[in-house]
């Protein structure tokens, strides 16, 4: 019933328009499985958990530019005045605010000698006191927290206890339990470190730096100049404590300037804004891309169809039945979109290739040129079915009428 | 006028060679009104193609007004149909989007007249063939024989030496076929040569001198006298009836 | 003639409404995400020093430890900027950081504000060619001597005086006194080359104080700190003293001679700091790059932004090939009218410019539609995204590019309906079955 070989034969014989479609689903079949690749990467990326309340959790600097300040003393005072504010369910100084694509971040070592050191990977760091966890919203899952009184105030030179991530945790030292373990800054035996407990998850603020899942907290409440302050609060009294924080700071000293009150949240926005802004044009392409090529095919098959109108009512005449006159238009395109998706395909895993060693992408899934094609065939059923159901309502009697 | 000696013509398709025309000769002097007749398939229409220069031939030599066809540019060739030749079909072959002024302007467009030059001989080849009050319409509002008078007009805006004209009443009923007649005789009487391919064997006697093209060659040169005779007296005739 | 092939395209164009609108519609989309993706590469690639961007150099010194880093950083260290001044061969050149000092006015009532800070020395104006509405640089005597000048911005001197001349007044930068000598113009370079360290993209520090006035007020680094070893740094002066980088420093040189004996100099420079036991790398040296060269080591363009120009511009191709499939549906079903245009004596060249023609006119309509589709998106994608200001406003050459790409690329996809058309033998049209 479906007579394929005419098909073919005719396909071959009238060649420039097939050649076009089936140029055009190659291309779209390259363009659209690379995007979709791309896209797919970068939510994938976007949806990371960071372990964190985000929503909850805002940071603001503290610029103390008076001369006569003493930073330690201040910078207890000004954590106190806030933890003291209606609204605030934790807060601690902080070296870094999560996802906000800058802080601090450093290399540990470990080992009893010179000789068997061992380099731990790099990871970020949250210099910050006992609250830090409930500040963050953390899952504690092994060992302990801080005790208030181990956490000193100053500079981080200070540093003595680290609570480090699962996965920073995994990757030193493996399935072997990390608490206890003692780290060193550079040379083995340069200002000692020990790992008192573990939290499910914490991210660092490098969203691009494969130091991200490794985030670790350290016991030093970091004094100086300029202090950045992690707040955790209710949502709803976030905007309240937008006013009430800096009145409340300028009151203590107005020597100072207090800016800030972006919540985690709003830092993910922003540090993620290239791959949304990425994700959101390709989208935009993909989706596109789509409409054209099927409107394309839909224009073409129109045309296709004006131009064998005589031969479609000779068909008619010779006793094909409408849905035979439908099944051929739709066996012609899906042997264009095959043919065009098998060669599309392979351009498109090449262009993965180029992409790849240009641009350090990941490498091209198979799933997804075969999901386009997939895709396409769906999308070109309905660009071609309208014009041939048009087409087989053409009267058998036009086949006799000559002009 | 016209001249051609040993063309032929041969149409190749992978399987078969169609011989469309062979050593094909026949001359055509200038003010001649020649009616070409001939069964289907006998190489009338490719004898007009060859003749008005839309398509080559692969041997023989054709003068047109003393030119030599043979090896023409593209560019040479149009500028000869455009400046010699006009051409008359069975299906009119107006251009639909365009308005009988329109139509009758392409040539002269392609000639390189200015408007004003165009729109002289636009308003009197449109008269000659009484449409004037209707430079406005569209061919799809008129009838057939005013749409065959309007090829007309187009034909003669450029005022050419040749007018070639294929089934001219083909389409049309026997009223409007005759006015379309007596239009090319008059046309033919003010010195323009005319070549008609016809069926109807009551029109091609109406013309000077009668043809007939049997596979691929001219083949009657009896008729050749015969047909002249017939066709001056016809005409004397049909201009008596006419007054 | 041209005159009149535009008069038949548009009537070809309203003759076929829907397919017409199909190609308008497909080009102006590939040339609308085109322009987008363009424009965006082109603002961000954009040269900033123009002219001078072969007589500007950032320098940059290999003076780590072997097994350390393996290449050379955008920083240097401060003892090498400090020694590196000590240079007459440069015509200008500026050591420099970026800091936060928070601003007071003598008016009480002028509440405090933190602005980024520029540590400079006082070519730092000329080399950059930063425009001044009063006043002008400090004297080079400051940058040896130090003294508590400052340059302000014409923003900061609106919001601190109002707007009127203000050199010779003084404002407070961290309760210190300073006395304006001269207030910049609007002055903004995109991408801000100078210091990629922040971000190319961001804002001009409004406020420029001395170099040499660092180990004296002890300004904070607001960039990279990058150190290749550990380093007890307890103090400024450790800072000062350590091997940590976090300057960098330029130079302009405006002939290639003094670009050689600049060269020369450094190399001398790197083998006496290696006799007094640093830079043991053994690639140590220095290098001098011009605003272009410097513009991509350091990637101002992102790889995001190649991806999607490589990608809009295959999308450009499918809207082409979509086009020239209508298109050459569209001309065939027109050969009849074309066959009497022959006849009728249009050569062929006559028959291929008309088609061109309304090619173009179909171009040129997708052209302005697509940059109406660019400039909405790129409103769109900056409101949402709130891209800078500098990537995110349609280019004024793309008011030329779009339509000569629009066109250009519809003639292309027209060549072949268009030869394919005055090519064909006129006579087969000609009869009327």
């Amino acid at each position: 019933m479906l007579q394929i070989r005419p098909i073919i034969s005719m396909l071959m014989r009238s060649k420039s328009g097939p050649i076009l479609l089936l140029v055009q689903i190659i291309l779209s079949v390259a363009i659209v499985a690379n995007a979709s690749f791309i896209i797919t990467e970068r939510v994938s990326l976007m949806s990371r958990e960071s372990g964190i309340a985000e929503s909850e959790v805002f940071d603001l600097d503290i610029y103390n530019f008076d001369d006569g300040m003493d930073p330690v003393s201040q910078t207890k005072r000004d954590i106190e005045i806030i933890r003291n504010l209606e609204g605030v369910k934790a807060a601690t100084v902080s070296s870094m605010t999560p996802l906000s694509g800058g802080g601090w971040a450093s290399n540990f070592s470990y080992g009893t000698s010179k000789e068997d050191r061992v380099d731990a990977a790099n990871a970020p760091l949250y210099y910050g006191d006992e609250q830090m966890i409930a500040t963050l919203g953390l899952k504690l899952i092994e060992g302990r927290n801080f005790y208030p009184d181990e956490v000193l105030t100053g500079g981080s030179e200070l540093a003595s206890l680290l609570i480090v991530s699962k996965a920073y945790a995994q990757e030193t030292f493996g399935d072997e339990s990390p608490i206890g373990k003692v780290m060193y800054r550079g040379e083995i035996g340069n200002q000692p470190m020990k790992i008192i407990g573990v939290v499910e998850r914490l991210q660092g603020a490098w969203v691009d730096n494969n130091n991200l899942e490794r985030g670790m907290i350290i016991n030093v409440e970091l004094a100086a100049a300029f202090n950045r302050i992690l707040v955790r609060a209710d949502e709803e009294a976030i905007v309240g404590l937008k006013e009430a924080i800096p009145a409340a700071l300028h009151k203590e000293n107005p020597n100072r300037v207090v800016r800030g009150f972006t919540t985690i949240s709003e830092h993910r926005n922003i540090v993620y804004r290239d791959h949304e802004l990425m994700a959101t044009v390709l989208s935009m392409m993909v989706v596109l891309l789509l409409l054209i090529t099927s409107l394309g095919l839909a224009g073409m098959v129109m045309f296709n169809i004006e131009r064998r109108t005589k031969q479609i009512g000779t068909r008619r005449a010779l006793g094909a039945k409408k849905r035979d006159i439908v099944s051929f238009f739709l066996v012609e395109n899906y042997l264009i979109c095959i043919t065009g998706g098998v060669i599309g395909g392979l351009i498109a895993v090449q262009l993965g290739q180029q992409l790849m060693a240009l641009y350090s992408l990941p490498k091209l899934e198979l799933f997804y040129p075969i999901a386009t094609v997939a895709g396409l065939l769906v999308l070109t059923t309905f660009a071609v079915i309208f014009p041939a159901q048009k087409a087989a309502k053409i009267s058998p009697a036009t086949a006799t009428r000559s002009v | 006028m016209l001249s051609m000696k040993n063309i032929s013509k041969v149409f190749k398709t992978d399987l078969v060679e169609t011989h469309a025309l062979r050593d094909f000769n026949l001359a055509v002097n200038e003010g001649e009104f020649v009616a070409v007749t001939g069964p289907s398939g006998s190489g009338k229409t490719t004898f007009l193609n060859i003749a008005g220069l839309l398509e080559g031939f692969n041997h023989g030599d054709y003068f047109l007004d003393g030119v030599n066809i043979s090896n023409l540019s593209d560019n040479k060739s149009a500028a000869i149909r455009n400046e010699k030749i006009g051409f008359i079909f069975q299906g009119f072959n107006l251009i639909s989007d365009l308005n009988l002024a329109e139509n009758v302007e392409v040539p002269l467009r392609y000639r390189g007249f200015n408007a004003k030059e165009r729109k002289v001989r636009v308003e009197r080849a449109l008269e000659q063939v009484g449409l004037a009050a209707r430079m406005k319409h569209l061919p799809t509002q008129l009838s057939g024989g005013q749409q065959q008078r309007v090829a007309i007009a187009r034909a003669l805006a450029g005022e050419p030496r040749f007018l070639l004209a294929d089934e001219p009443t083909g389409n049309l009923d026997s009223l409007m076929a005759r006015q379309v007649m007596e239009l090319l005789e008059d046309i033919n009487k003010a010195g323009t040569t005319i070549i008609m391919v016809t069926h109807d064997a009551d029109l091609a006697r109406r013309a000077q001198r009668n043809i007939q093209i049997v596979d691929g060659q001219v083949c009657d040169f009896s008729m050749y006298q015969a047909g002249e005779n017939r066709g001056k007296t016809q005409s004397i005739a049909d201009a008596a009836s006419v007054a | 003639m041209f005159f009149y092939y535009l008069d038949l395209a548009w009537r070809s164009i309203k003759k076929t409404p829907f397919l017409s609108l199909l190609m308008v519609l497909a080009i102006s989309i590939g040339i609308g995400i085109t322009i987008t993706t363009l424009n965006v590469y082109k603002m961000a690639s954009i040269n900033p020093a123009g002219e001078r961007s072969s007589q500007l150099f950032a320098l940059r010194l290999m003076s780590q430890d072997n097994d350390t880093w393996e290449r050379l950083t955008p920083q240097i260290t401060y003892q090498d900027a400090y020694n590196l001044r000590k240079s007459t061969i440069p015509v200008r050149q500026t050591a420099m950081f970026r800091t936060g000092l928070a601003v007071q006015t003598e008016d009480p009532n002028f509440s405090p504000i933190l602005e980024g800070v520029r540590v400079i020395d006082s070519d730092f104006f000329g080399l950059f060619e930063v425009p001044f509405v009063y006043g002008g640089p400090w004297d080079k005597q400051v940058d040896s001597e130090g003294g508590y000048k400052v340059v302000i911005s014409e923003e900061i001197n609106q919001k601190a005086f109002g707007g009127v001349n203000s050199v010779g007044k003084s404002i407070l930068l961290n309760r210190k006194p300073y006395q304006v000598v001269g207030v910049t113009a609007q002055w903004n370079p995109s991408p801000k080359y100078y210091d990629v360290n922040n971000g190319a993209f961001n804002d001009s520090e409004q406020i420029f104080v001395p170099f040499s006035l660092a180990p004296i007020e002890e300004y904070e680094s607001w960039g990279n700190n990058n150190s290749w070893r550990h380093e007890d740094i307890r103090t400024y002066s450790d800072k000062l003293a350590s091997e940590m980088h976090w300057n960098q420093y330029w130079v302009e040189l405006d002939t290639p001679a003094k670009q050689q004996e600049y060269q020369e100099w450094l190399s001398r420079y790197v083998e006496q700091q290696q006799r007094l036991g640093r830079f043991k790398h053994p690639e140590a040296h220095g290098d001098i790059s011009d605003v272009d060269k410097w513009l991509k080591e350091h990637n101002v363009v992102p790889e995001d932004n190649k991806v999607l120009v490589g990608l809009s511009v295959l999308f450009l191709v499918v809207c082409l090939v979509n086009m020239l499939g209508l298109l050459l549906a569209k001309f065939l079903k027109r050969a009849p009218e074309v066959g009497v245009r022959r006849a009728i004596g249009a050569s062929r060249l006559q028959i291929f410019s008309q088609h061109i023609v309304e090619v173009g006119v179909i171009g040129f309509c997708g052209g302005a539609l697509g940059l109406l589709w660019a400039w909405g998106a790129l409103y769109v994608l900056s409101s949402k995204f709130d891209l800078e200001q500098s990537l995110a406003q349609l280019d004024q050459s793309m008011w030329l590019i779009a339509p000569m790409i629009a066109v250009s690329a519809a003639i292309i996809a027209g060549l072949y309906p268009a030869w394919r058309i005055c090519s064909t033998n006129p006579s087969i049209y000609l009869k009327s079955q």
